[in-house]
């Protein structure tokens, strides 16, 4: 009897869980998934638009436009990383708004041969950026200002040490080496990308 | 027509059954790491932890400006974030799976602003981690344990306590 006890207990029906991926389900989410991404890339794509957009560990670069008219315009004491240095003084221009005509954005870069060539990304009609950080090394431009103000504090931290603000600014022919440059939003519709080799870099000091 | 449908039905969960008997049977002499791995959505809670690392990855380079009102880096941040703490989730809750694998899905995509989508692979890795996580699932299924074996052991016994009760009596 004790054995047939024993025979008996053997054969009870256990229930163990097994962990699975159920394929229908795991296809019909991933498609779902490209195709919320895709709409989301087609529509910042058709309206030209870029959303936090930074530029910036790739040494100097730069910009150069006919005219910038912007909002809330200030300008602050920087230290920042360049092509050729860990920590080169710089002026961080803020900008709440602002509107380019003609806008040139080039970077010179070496290729493996030794040879040079020039990236261009040029607007073709006006640009429109919010929330514009930009650390500048060297500015050539006629500016202007309205409700010009600046600001000084008695304190160690340089970044805060003084500040110049503006309602608004009108910037022509400006030419602007740039080493780091954000956007929060920017739409640069008509933009033409091209690339053209070059004898030697364009070298500012 | 209805009986068809049945029939196609039924087949098709002989067939899940079946392929579920065969993971158990490669499961019982699994180590541990093994156990633990099948009560979880592990590879969706892997993908997502990564895509998580990517995302945060554009944000904690621009950290410098990353809490500048308005900035979007911060969002990025908070996306980053979010995509690596339900990636953790996943492992430790799987029977949330389902709802974790949904926002993760989400949040890689919007991660597209503020952090650009880690180089889109963030974004990518959080769409696929997501949808495993979604298509998870853990099922009960009735084991009878091999049988072979078992018949084996037990007929063994019977022999030896047959003869040791005849033994007894003589």
């Amino acid at each position: 009897m004790k054995n047939l006890a024993a025979r008996g207990v053997n054969l009870v029906e256990t229930k163990m869980s097994v962990g699975f991926t159920v394929k229908k389900k795991f296809v019909a989410a991933l498609i779902c998934g490209l195709i919320v991404l895709g709409a989301m890339v087609g529509v910042f794509g058709m309206t030209g638009t870029a959303l936090a957009l930074p530029l910036g560990g790739m040494g100097d670069f730069y910009v150069q436009f006919d005219k910038l008219e912007g909002k809330g315009f200030e300008m602050l004491p920087q230290i920042g990383e360049t092509g050729n240095s860990d920590a080169s003084p710089m002026v961080r221009n803020k900008i709440e708004e602002a509107t380019v005509y003609n806008l040139l954005i080039y970077k010179d870069l070496k290729l493996p041969d030794g040879k040079w060539i020039r990236v261009n990304i040029k607007g073709t009609q006006p640009t429109e950026i919010h929330g514009l950080i930009q650390d500048a090394r060297y500015i050539e431009a006629n500016l202007q200002f309205s409700n010009l103000g600046i600001h000084e504090k008695n304190t160690d931290d340089y970044t805060k040490n003084w500040s110049q603000s503006a309602e608004k600014v009108t910037i022509t022919n400006a030419k602007i080496v740039t080493d780091y440059l954000f956007q929060t939003m920017v739409k640069l519709q008509g933009a033409k990308i091209s690339i053209e080799s070059i004898d030697k870099p364009e070298t500012i000091n | 027509m209805g009986k068809d449908k049945a029939e196609r039905k039924r087949i098709k969960a002989e067939k899940l059954e079946a392929k579920l008997q065969k993971k158990h049977q490669k499961l019982e002499n699994a180590g541990k790491f093994k156990l633990w791995r099948n009560h979880r959505p592990f590879w969706g809670a892997t993908l997502s932890v990564l895509a998580g690392l990517l995302i945060l990855y554009i944000p904690i380079q621009l950290y410098a400006i990353a809490f500048v009102p308005g900035s979007f880096a911060f969002v990025g941040f908070l996306f980053g974030g979010l995509v690596l703490i339900l990636g953790v989730l996943a492992y430790l809750y799987p029977q949330f799976s389902t709802v974790l694998g949904v926002i993760i899905m989400f949040l890689s995509i919007l991660s597209i602003m503020g952090a650009l989508g880690g180089f889109l692979f963030g974004t990518i890795f959080g769409i696929v981690g997501g949808a495993l996580c979604i298509a998870w699932k853990e099922q009960e299924i009735p084991h009878l344990p091999d049988q072979s074996k078992e018949s084996k052991e037990s007929n063994h016994l019977i022999d030896h306590s047959e003869v040791a009760s005849t033994k007894s009596t003589t």
